[in-house]
């Protein structure tokens, strides 16, 4: 790993830190194995020639990319984007444990000329360790595409600065991604075979779910084996998408994200939804559907694949009745997605305005960071400024020109379907470029036409749209580009590891055993214990404070 | 620690502190011991060289269990804060939940781990005929391989409450297993048992190579005397397995709030959550994913401290008892 | 385990070492014998059945649809037979380069921690030298106590070991676990009249340890042997931290890709672009069992080899006489 030697100027912070007289001792100690290291020296340090001097620069990139995307050098669009910016990209390819190295990787000061990768670096890893990377404020003259899209998308600019005003990471947007990430399914088949209206209330649910149960709703002879309710596995340490926080949109109160930790806001007040009353209500709602054997037997304990495969039913026989999915084929598969309809909120009473989860996909943060230290910053500000052109935008989430996307005119492009006919397109999109994880901006302007699965959700968000327009993204959506100081993130994340150690155990609980009547005080109770309120009040000091 | 230094050092002529002993003169007993000894010396000198390079240089990181974590100032610059930490982790209301866990996922492993080997030795040790034994002990060492990954997924399809193997061969027996997977009864024999099938086989190999060491005429001499098989077990194998059966013990007594991380977390769900919250994972959640170094190097500096000492009080018992010992 | 017969001189053992074969010993047939041998005959029965049957899963698994696994429809034969998992296992270029790593890191660290370690063992195991014990605490201090990973992260660095294939062999060479394992056994199965035999011949520590102790330690070496292997084939901690280039990463990086795959979709189905990509889910999934036949077969093969020592009587019997 020998680098071309620092110049001192480019080394802030990091560098100039005070060990001598650790370094003493580890210069010792490199004394003693020197000999047998010796033989490493030849075969070590022997890929790093290169450096500004010479022309053409070299640069080292570590991308953090799903573990189905084949090797970066089989993708042509890397080499289009090398001749723009005029570098050679010697690429470190990461898939799987990256918190872990991330974590070794910062503290010991030692980042790649450039990172790419979704949310690769955190703001909360940016608050400690931001003085690795390149402030890219002081470089705008040099990204002219960053620039305009600064200037172009709503919000794009303030996900990028920190509180100190710097910006170190650079978000990603793209467009025609829908608003909300999950979506609410029903066997509409069931539905009419059992001559069914689509439920619109809790307790009108309550009567579907049950008639999917005593009856044979698939109608393949065996009146058991239906699940009429079923949901993604919920992690010990948050709420996502797919998993019965969606539930909450019935009830009005509007998350984000799928929940995450609990924290929401509305009407410009943050709470916690973990500890509100329309929980309560959704988790009654549980509690009675799974007494009555409605819900999944295994939904608390069950893997991603088995929820996946469970949901694939078998051959034309579905299996179950209710669920969340991205769309309807992924969710159930290509035989049995015709089957089901996508549906509006479920009201937990007649009246409510119903909510839905806002999710920030077309905006993503952290996407990619030139390392302070790079001894070829000009170049690594070409090549980022390289990764936001349009053309290249597209092909990074896409795929190559020619091969699975085909330019139709000038800013006009078409997605093509997956050569391999037994893939699916978000599946082949990962398999044969960035996908998501790079950086780019698909402007508002560029016609696509999307793939399948895309075009897929977009359609099966229609039920959605009218709750999705009773939430204020002013008022009732915590601002992803909010950022704190690493002494607040610190207690809020104490805070929060208890909290979600009582608060999961108590949702899997209360559906499970029931008791939520009884216990729902004590439960609340044993949040505020735990800090719940010092946590909402620093959350509501950040959010008055951006607001203001 | 420091006493048992002392203990040592006064058993132990270790050359240039306990000079001074009779009328030799210190050099003399250092340079009487190297012309004897010095090949010895010349046999150790890779491993000392090696340890004092990879595991005493960075041992200066522990400081940072008494201080801030402070980036701008390099890993050993931020402020003394000393049993902050410390304290900031005894008053954690999770605390005495997450050393319970830790100590009854762990010891039962180290209980139910340290004996099944030595069984399952006796067991093969017993098997007549030279193919079948390797057959039995390939066959009882390949789970060794299986990645937790898979460890994990496996026991999800067979502990699955409507479709896996368990429930419904208990079910046929008649017998309501309930969700295995979710019970919070159910977690520490779950992990046991997955833990014990996997390694029993793989840990076995050591007593087997004990075991091979026995000379074969006191079995022979054995037969003559009349002894029964269940008698040679007794009274030759046995015997012949304790001093490994005393070195393993102790360390793995140095182990005892070692609950292995990656399998109980990914063992880890919202219902069995009060059992399988462990100090590994929770120091996982707190340190890795949010990036509080000092925090977690404490948690883990105490979790080292309680295993040493669990290893030196098992040391020193050993060596009064059995006369076997590490040091 | 004292014995109180005369030494006798090692050269006289040498050719009993070919007479290894534990004389068979037959009881005669008491009801006592034969209850005992029912009852081993049923432990090792249920021994076999409890590990022979998830290996057997695995296998059927490997070769199944990924769907009738996950919905509890494999038990004993495969169904919807297809080999998908392993054409895109083998095909997948990474796993070779990985082999090619792990097989050299593995047999370049397997010898040196051998030659580093036993000697030492040997040494320690020595009564009459005098600082064993402090020299014991110094390495099983090391066992517990360490400086975390970002010391180590900035020792390699400064020692030019980030990236560079002998981090896999060199910080590993001395495992204090195997350190102590080994000096137990020289201490108990080595009797010590034949050092006090040898001693007498003039022989030195030195020419003991290699042309005695060694001889005569074959089920130690070999255990220690396998231990080393394992671990060095089972590595992926030090790929993943300290090393960037994906040329140089041993097999147990790729495979570790592969299988995280699987947690990849359950993690990022939304928070990666919201698609969880259906046959990208299945595809992990069959993979996840075919991995453990591909990564696990050479470890196998290498067993037998390995196997002869622990038979009975590999230590010279006659030398406790």
């Amino acid at each position: 790993m020998a680098r071309t030697p620092r110049t001192p100027s480019a080394a802030p912070g990091g560098e100039a830190r005070p060990r001598r007289s650790r370094r003493a001792l580890r210069t010792g100690a490199a004394a003693l194995v020197a000999p047998a290291l010796l033989v490493a020296g030849c075969t070590g340090g022997g890929d790093d020639e290169g450096g500004e001097a010479g022309g053409s620069s070299t640069l080292d990139v570590l991308v953090v990319k799903h573990p189905l995307t084949k090797g970066m050098d089989e993708m042509a669009w890397v080499k289009t984007l090398e001749e723009e910016a005029g570098v050679t990209l010697n690429w470190e390819e990461v898939s799987a444990d990256w918190d872990q190295k991330k974590s070794t990787m910062l503290a010991a000061g030692d980042v790649p000329d450039l990172v790419i990768g979704t949310n690769v670096i955190t703001d909360s890893d940016l608050a400690t360790y931001g003085s690795l990377f390149v402030d890219l404020s002081e470089h705008m003259d040099a990204l002219p595409n960053v620039q305009a899209m600064f200037e172009e998308v709503d919000g794009a600019e303030q996900t990028a600065t920190q509180t100190d005003g710097s910006v170190y990471a650079l978000p990603r947007w793209k467009q025609a991604w829908p608003q909300a990430i999950t979506r609410q399914y029903i066997n509409q088949q069931w539905l009419d075979a059992l001559g069914l209206e689509m439920p619109t209330t809790f307790d009108e649910l309550y009567d579907v779910l049950l008639a999917f149960k005593t009856e044979d709703a698939n109608g393949n002879g065996d009146p058991d084996d239906e699940i009429p309710l079923d949901w993604a596995p919920v992690a010990t340490t948050g709420w996502g998408y797919f998993q019965p926080s969606a539930l909450l949109g019935g009830t009005g109160l509007p998350i984000s994200g799928g929940g995450g930790t609990g924290y929401f806001v509305e009407d410009g007040t943050v709470g916690n939804w973990l500890a509100d009353e329309r929980w309560k209500e959704v988790l009654l709602f549980l509690e009675r559907a799974n007494a009555a054997g409605l819900v999944s037997t295994n939904v608390m304990t069950q893997d991603y694949s088995a929820y996946q495969s469970v949901g694939r039913g078998s051959g034309d026989d579905a299996t179950v009745g209710m669920s969340w999915g991205w769309t309807s084929s992924d969710r159930f598969g290509a035989q049995l997605a015709p089957q089901y309809a996508s549906m509006a909120p479920v009201l937990s009473e007649p009246g409510v305005e119903p909510t839905w989860s806002w999710d920030f996909e077309n905006l993503t943060p952290n996407h990619i960071l030139l390392s302070a230290q790079s001894d070829a910053i000009d170049a690594g500000l070409r090549v980022i400024d390289a990764f936001y052109d349009e053309d290249l935008s597209v092909q990074t989430l896409f795929g190559d020109e020619g091969e699975y996307v085909t330019k139709t005119g000038e800013g006009a492009y078409e997605v093509l379907p997956p050569a391999d006919g037994t893939s699916d397109p978000s599946t082949w999109k990962w398999t044969n470029s960035l996908a998501d994880a790079s950086p780019g901006w698909i402007r508002e302007e560029t016609q696509l036409v999307l793939p399948t699965d895309l075009a897929e959700a977009v359609e099966q968000s229609a039920p959605l749209e009218p709750a999705l327009a009773n939430v204020d993204p002013d008022e009732d959506v915590w601002p992803p580009y909010i950022k704190m100081s690493a002494a607040d993130l610190s207690t809020l994340s104490l805070n929060n590891t208890t909290l979600l150690n009582l608060t999961q155990n108590a949702f899997a609980q209360f559906v499970t055993n029931g008791g939520v009547e009884a216990g729902w005080d004590d439960y609340v109770a044993s949040l505020e214990a735990a800090g719940l309120q010092q946590n909402i009040d620093l959350y509501q000091q950040y959010y008055d404070a951006s607001e203001g | 620690m420091a006493l048992t230094l002392g203990e040592t050092a006064e058993k132990v002529p270790v050359p240039p502190v306990a000079g001074g002993r009779r009328r030799r003169p210190p050099g003399a007993v250092v340079s009487d011991h190297l012309r004897s000894r010095w090949q010895l010396w010349l046999m150790l000198a890779p491993a000392i060289a090696l340890t004092v390079v990879f595991a005493y240089v960075p041992m200066y990181g522990l400081q940072l269990a008494f201080r801030e974590f402070d980036f701008a100032q390099g890993l050993t610059g931020g402020d003394w804060v000393g049993l902050a930490y410390f304290r900031q982790f005894f008053a954690s209301p999770l605390f005495w939940d997450l050393l319970r866990n830790t100590v009854a996922i762990s010891l039962t492993t180290l209980v139910v781990g340290f004996v099944a080997p030595i069984a399952l030795a006796l067991v093969v040790n017993q098997v007549v005929g030279r193919r079948r034994k390797r057959f039995l002990q390939t066959a009882t060492y390949l789970p060794h391989f299986i990645s937790i990954v898979v460890v994990v997924g496996m026991l999800q399809v067979f502990l699955n409450p409507a479709t896996g193997v368990l429930p419904r061969s208990l079910g046929l027996l008649g017998v309501e297993g309930g969700n295995l997977l979710g019970s919070t009864s159910a977690f520490v024999p779950v992990y046991v048992i997955s833990e014990v099938w996997q390694h029993c086989g793989w840990n076995s190999i050591i007593y087997l190579a004990a075991l091979a060491s026995v000379d074969p005429q006191l079995y022979e001499a054995a037969r003559v005397d009349g002894a029964s098989r269940a008698q040679t077990v007794r009274h030759i194998d046995l015997p012949a397995l304790v001093p490994t059966m005393i070195v393993l013990l102790i360390l793995n007594m140095g182990g005892v709030l070692n609950a292995g991380f990656e399998k109980v977390f990914l063992l880890q769900n919202p219902l069995n959550l009060p059992v399988s919250e462990v100090i590994s994972t929770y120091a996982y959640k707190i340190g890795i994913l949010s990036s509080q170094f000092s925090y977690a190097t404490a948690i883990g500096l105490f979790n080292t401290l309680i295993n040493f000492v669990f290893l030196v009080v098992t040391n020193q018992v050993a060596k009064r008892v059995s006369n076997t010992s590490l040091w | 385990m004292t014995t109180t017969s005369p030494p006798r001189p090692p050269r006289r053992l040498r050719p009993a070492a070919t007479t290894t074969r534990r004389p068979r010993v037959r009881h005669p047939r008491t009801p006592g014998e034969l209850a005992f041998s029912v009852l081993l005959g049923l432990v090792c029965a249920l021994v076999l059945f409890a590990t022979l049957y998830p290996i057997w899963f695995v296998l059927i698994a490997s070769v199944s649809s990924p769907a009738a696994v996950n919905t509890g429809q494999v038990w004993v034969l495969p169904a919807e037979l297809s080999l998908f998992g392993y054409e895109q296992i083998l095909s997948d270029g990474r796993i070779w380069t990985g082999y090619r790593n792990t097989i050299l890191y593995t047999v370049v660290g397997t010898a040196l921690n051998l030659v580093v370690t036993l000697p030492a063992a040997y040494a320690l195991s020595r009564r009459e030298f005098a600082p064993r014990r402090p020299l014991m605490f110094f390495f099983a201090f090391t066992m517990f106590f360490s400086g975390g990973l970002i010391p180590q992260y900035l020792l390699y660095k400064d020692l030019g070991l980030l990236d560079n294939w002998l981090v896999f062999v060199i910080p590993s060479a001395l495992n204090v676990y195997n350190l102590i394992i080994a000096r137990a056994f020289f201490e108990h199965s080595l009797p010590e009249e034949l050092f006090e035999a040898a001693t007498l011949d003039g022989v030195s520590y030195l020419q003991f340890f290699l042309r005695i102790a060694l001889p005569l330690s074959k089920a130690i070496v070999s255990v220690i042997g396998l231990y080393y292997l394992v671990q060095h084939w089972n590595d992926f901690f030090t790929g993943l931290i300290f090393v960037r280039d994906y040329d140089k990463q041993p097999l147990q990086i790729v495979l570790r890709d592969i299988l995280l795959s699987n947690q990849a979709f359950a993690g990022g189905a939304g928070g990666a672009g919201g698609t969880g990509g259906a046959y990208g889910q299945q595809y992990a999934d069959q993979i996840k069992y075919g991995v453990i036949i591909v990564s696990t077969l050479p470890v196998l093969l290498v067993y037998p080899f390995i196997q002869k020592y622990f038979e009975k009587g590999v230590m010279i019997g006659s030398v406790k006489g």
